[in-house]
């Protein structure tokens, strides 16, 4: 058995099953993800011993569909499922109380072979159609509890600013394959010139919409939503991350220009959403801001032209975030909010989960040894490798600053003071699942030179040059890193943001962001549209009525001349002005009526003369 | 060899016949008739598909002398143009009959008028004679406005008039058009092999002879602005007509642009292909941002094929425009598959509404909410359609539009402005799904005021889902029948 079927299909085929059998959703689930657990493990093995393996399936005319497993896709294909497994281990005790589980789980794991076949798609029709399909299950997902107020519009925003970038996405396809002449990525990973920048600009717009990149940040604030597990897998190793996935996978391809223009939009985000996250007031929401902020980081690494450090910071966020949200979904469940000011002092109420959300954000921040650390380490290498040095090393440093300082300021509210929690039920499943990314989020910095080794090849690209060059970033990344805990710990934030406070709590919204910028304009059109609709019918009828007066004049000249069509014309035009009822004895009913019976026996005929040949 | 396809046009007739015949007969047997007839029609159509196309031409072609005076015969035949629409429109009216089984309003004239349309409708699509395709096209035309006019809402008598003037006056130029070719053949023929292999126009008259066809199909399409019939007609047709006329008679227009227009009079068609794909952008545009205005759930659905519709007609424009085989072929494929995938889609999509419109007695969107726990079979039946109809990879507009998005990037890049229309469906398509099934469900919408699916919905409604996903997911299965006529096209 293919193992690249077995990562894809056992997750599809649990849904299917929760779906027919509509019962033990939960058992179902574990069982799904584990063995594409299984299949993704063994892939990596495989790619380890310098195995890849490949499936090509019919797909349209001369562009068939591929899946491959090259070291880079299969350890993101264990990423994947590590993480799922994961988080739906937790979501066990997570849902223990909700009546839909069937829904819950089989959209889950929709939602992960989805993902499963992004990560090993070989050909850009398969890349895109996964592409859509997680935002499309990431809609029902946002979209669970469809019927508590804000959640519909939650799911359309998230669909559709991502799918409006998508665009992006498919005209670079298209040019890609245009370009290539066969749509195989490998070989459209060789475009250069003209094509290459706008491919690269467009599939950067993709990219944005599906990692929030500013400007288009604010759907996945809104996403949170949706139930927590949903959110930890969105934000850790799923959807968001397809974005930055896409552009390491490309970045062969990727010219000089675009990579600046990559690089200035990961900073620009990085440090707005560091800024929103640092003045959320819902714990979730600045979970969320905060993802956004990572990626932008992940961004700049891509511009300065070392994607393996973005690779490095995507698997280390993936174990990070996934943490951070699970343990806020206890929180979420003992205080029965996500508001910060409600969840005073829920650290103290739950003292391991508090434990391992601290160790979670402490890697985030990039504390050694954790493996935010060498992940950051990394980036910030890259910066300094980079021609753009100037642009990126700022940008990059005050990402990690912010990053210090919007998760110091979060421990501290859930730590200090005291308030009444109410008992968690499913905790054993949610401790069990929170355990397991923590301990990754602790531990993974020591595969990355495994990693690497593994990788070099894949990505082409070296890490580091030499030691000497790598003391410098981390005497830089620490430094921000423990200035941004300080400053968050000590500094409340009003302080810390001063005048920018209330801009950065709206989110930074410029000229009333997608609604003003997209949807109003699109509402106008479609308005001016139905007008002209009107206009048009309008004007048929007017046409009509001048059909009339002009059988009238006809008629006066000719009372018996009048030829038939257009006398029936002047008759539809007559029941047109509203006298409809007179139609039923009208003449045209009966000139139908006839000609129908005429063309009939004409068939009739023909079928006669048929049976008879 | 027995004549398969003749059998397959005219057992409908038979059993129309067979229904008038039995003035007496109780309504269910009249239904039982229906729909054995239309599924006998269908494994008729299932085993010429299994007989094929054939590389070049026509395949399956049977001909008989009808008037040899004039040059006029009985001549059918299949290529992979038309093969899939035979299929498609036989699989249509049996689940349209399953669906109008509960017609309690003179169900004999109603099977009966249903029957003459199938056949009339999978006549044009595999009749090759000028003649036997205008008294095909005719008829439709004929029985779909009495299936208004009799069967339809609550406006049906205007409705039914629009539709009529329109697409009565729409056909008169394709008539002249017709005999336009006819008395530019060598051999005075009618018979459209002859046409194709041989352009009889050419100049000035061939131009003529395009505009007067391109006016014919673009009312039958139909296309902006010739399209305002369309939203009247469909909002006031019964829910079987919509579905008819949605799938099924839509597809003259298209189906007739490639066999008249472009094979007919390749070289004009050509010249004039920069407007036709102008007017193919526009249609799906203006298709779009119409139906984004709409707050009727029908009319809606309507505007969208318009839409879909409007992407057909730039597929073939920039058929003809490419210049590399490979990317017109890979154009019309894609407009092709496109064909079939509207008539799925869109089906599916009519035939809900309709279900929606039995139980609440309104179309308008803000009536409903939080439909989704009341009816879920229903509701997620419709998410399912819906995110279809936008296009949605796996389901089976995606391999269509893909086709014709990147046949157009490579021919006219500039023309791929009207992949804006995909983010303006999605946009639209999610509003109606948040109005009405999701949110807080409205006082007046109980398990008894709207039960879900019944037996009957489901058995008709099913069919159409599984194949849109079956389309999204292998559409090698019918591309190979389109694509044995597309790689070997002549023009």
């Amino acid at each position: 058995m293919n193992l690249i079927a077995v990562a894809i299909l056992a997750p599809l085929s649990a849904t299917l099953l929760i779906m027919l059998l509509r019962r033990f959703p939960a058992t179902l689930a574990l069982l799904g993800a584990a063995i594409g657990l299984v299949g993704s493990l063994e892939l990596l093995a495989n790619a380890y011993n310098g195995l890849s393996q490949e499936i090509i399936l019919p797909g349209l005319p001369g562009m068939p569909l591929r899946l491959v497993a090259t070291p880079l896709t299969a350890l993101l294909s264990t990423l994947v499922a590590v993480v799922c497994t994961l988080v739906m281990v937790y979501a066990v005790g997570y849902m223990k109380k909700d009546r839909e589980q069937v829904r819950f789980f089989a959209t889950l794991l929709l939602f992960a072979a989805a993902m499963q076949t992004l990560v090993l798609a070989g050909d850009w029709i398969l890349l895109l159609s996964a592409w859509e399909l997680i935002g499309l299950s990431s809609y029902l997902l946002i979209g669970f509890w469809y019927r508590k107020p804000g959640v519909k519009s939650a799911a359309m925003r998230a669909f559709l600013v991502t799918r409006s970038a998508d665009l992006g996405l498919y005209v670079a396809v298209f040019i890609l394959i245009t370009n290539a002449g066969s749509s195989d990525i490998a070989s459209t990973l060789n475009t250069s010139g003209g094509p290459a920048i706008a491919a690269g600009l467009l599939l950067l717009i993709a990219a944005m919409g599906k990692s929030a990149q500013t400007p288009l940040h604010d759907w996945l604030q809104r996403a949170m939503a949706g139930p927590t597990p949903v959110s930890a897998l969105l934000h850790s190793a799923t959807l968001v991350a397809a974005g930055a996935i896409l552009l390491i996978r490309t970045a062969p391809m990727l010219a000089p220009e675009t990579l600046l223009v990559i690089g200035i939009v990961g900073g620009v985000t990085t440090v707005v959403t560091g800024l929103i996250a640092l003045a959320e007031s819902d714990l979730k929401r600045m979970l969320a801001a905060s993802t956004s902020s990572q990626y932008g980081l992940m961004l700049i690494a891509v511009g300065a032209g070392v994607p393996m450090a973005a690779l490095l910071h995507l698997i280390a966020h993936a174990a990070i975030k996934s943490s951070l949200f699970l343990g806020a979904g206890v929180f979420q469940h003992s205080r029965d909010s996500t508001m910060l000011d409600k969840l005073q002092g829920v650290g103290r109420n739950q003292p391991k989960i508090f434990f391992g959300f601290a160790l979670a954000a402490l890697a985030l921040a990039g504390i050694p040894p954790l493996s935010g650390f060498f992940s950051k380490d990394a980036i910030i290498a890259a910066t300094l490798s980079s021609d753009h040095i100037w642009i990126l090393l700022p940008l990059a440093l005050a990402g990690t600053l912010l990053t210090g300082g919007y998760m110091a300021r979060a421990l501290r509210i859930l730590w200090l003071k005291n308030g009444t929690s109410q008992p968690v039920s499913g905790l054993a499943w949610m401790g069990t699942g929170l355990g397991g990314l923590v301990l990754l989020a602790v531990i993974l910095g020591a595969a990355f030179p495994g990693l690497e080794l593994l990788l070099e090849s894949a990505l082409n690209i070296r890490l580091t040059e030499n030691t000497i060059t790598r003391f410098i970033p981390e005497i830089l990344g620490l430094s921000a890193a423990l200035g941004g805990l300080l400053l968050g710990w000590f500094f409340p934030v009003q302080v810390l943001l001063g005048p920018i406070l209330p801009w950065a709590k709206r989110g930074f919204v410029v000229a009333g962001g997608f609604d003003n910028l997209m949807v109003r304009p699109a509402l106008a059109i479609a308005h001016g549209c139905e007008k002209l609709e009107r206009l048009l019918y309008k004007g048929v009828l007017a046409t009509g009525r001048l059909g009339l007066r002009l059988g009238k004049a006809a008629r006066r000249n000719d009372e018996s001349g009048i030829d038939g069509m257009i006398f029936s014309f002047v008759r539809g035009t007559v029941n047109l002005g509203g006298k409809a009822r007179t139609l039923q004895n009208g003449l045209i009913h009966k000139e139908l009526a006839i000609s129908t019976i005429a063309s009939a026996v004409i068939l009739v005929f023909m079928f006669i003369v048929l049976l008879t040949y | 060899m027995y004549p398969l396809v003749s059998i397959t046009v005219f057992l409908p007739l038979l059993g129309a016949l067979l229904v008038l015949s039995m003035r007496k007969a109780p309504t269910q047997v009249v239904h039982g008739i229906g729909i054995t007839t239309s599924g006998l029609t269908l494994l008729g159509a299932l085993q010429m598909w299994s007989r094929g196309v054939s590389e070049t031409g026509f395949a399956q072609v049977e001909q008989i002398d009808w008037m040899p005076s004039i040059g006029a015969a009985y001549r059918v035949g299949v290529d992979g143009i038309s093969l899939p629409l035979v299929l498609l429109s036989a699989l249509l009216f049996f689940v349209t009959f399953i669906y109008s089984a509960k017609v309690r309003k003179q169900p004999h004239a109603f099977v009966a008028l249903m029957l003459l349309l199938e056949t009339a409708s999978i006549g044009a699509f595999t009749a090759l004679d000028g003649i036997l395709f205008y008294v095909f096209f005719e008829v439709s035309l004929v029985s779909m406005y009495f299936m208004i006019a009799e069967w339809g809402h609550e406006d049906r008598q205007r409705a039914a008039l629009m539709f009529f003037i329109y697409t009565f006056l729409g056909s008169l130029p394709l008539l002249l058009a017709i005999l336009g070719l006819y008395l530019g053949s060598e051999t005075y023929t009618f018979d459209m092999r002859a046409w194709i292999s041989d352009p009889p126009l050419d100049g000035t008259a061939a131009m003529l002879a395009l505009v007067a066809m391109l006016i014919t199909f673009a009312v039958k399409t139909p296309v902006f602005p010739f399209h305002t019939w369309l939203p009247a007609a469909h909002v006031q047709a019964p829910a079987a007509g919509s579905v008819i006329l949605a799938g099924v008679m839509l597809k003259f227009g298209t189906y007739g642009i490639i066999r008249f227009a472009y094979q007919m009079t390749p070289d004009a068609f050509r010249d004039a292909g920069l407007v036709i794909l102008a007017f193919g952008v526009v249609a799906a545009l203006y298709g779009a941002f119409a139906a984004l205005a709409q707050s009727d759930l029908k009319r809606l659905v309507a505007y969208t094929s318009i839409n879909h519709m409007g992407y057909i007609i730039v597929g073939v424009a920039i058929a003809a425009l490419a210049t590399e085989p490979a990317i017109r072929a890979t154009a019309l494929d894609g407009s092709v598959l496109q064909m079939v995938s509207h008539g799925l889609v869109t089906g599916a999509l009519f035939m809900l509404v309709g279900m929606l419109q039995d139980r609440a007695n309104t179309r308008e969107m803000d009536q409903f909410g939080g439909l989704l726990k009341v009816v879920p079979i229903l509701g997620w039946s419709f998410v399912l359609a819906a995110f279809a109809s936008l296009g949605l990879p796996g389901l089976a507009h995606f391999p269509a539009e893909f086709q014709i998005f990147l046949a157009t990037l490579q021919v006219e890049p500039i023309a791929i402005i009207v992949i804006l229309g995909i983010v303006v469906t999605a946009g639209l398509y999610l509003r109606a799904i948040a109005q009405v099934f999701l949110g807080e469900v409205g006082e007046k919408w109980t398990t008894k005021t709207m039960p879900d699916l019944s037996v009957r919905e489901l058995l008709a409604l099913g069919p159409l889902l599984l194949l849109t996903i079956a389309l999204g997911v292998a559409p090698a299965w019918v591309l190979d029948v389109i694509h044995k006529t597309t790689a070997n096209w002549q023009f």
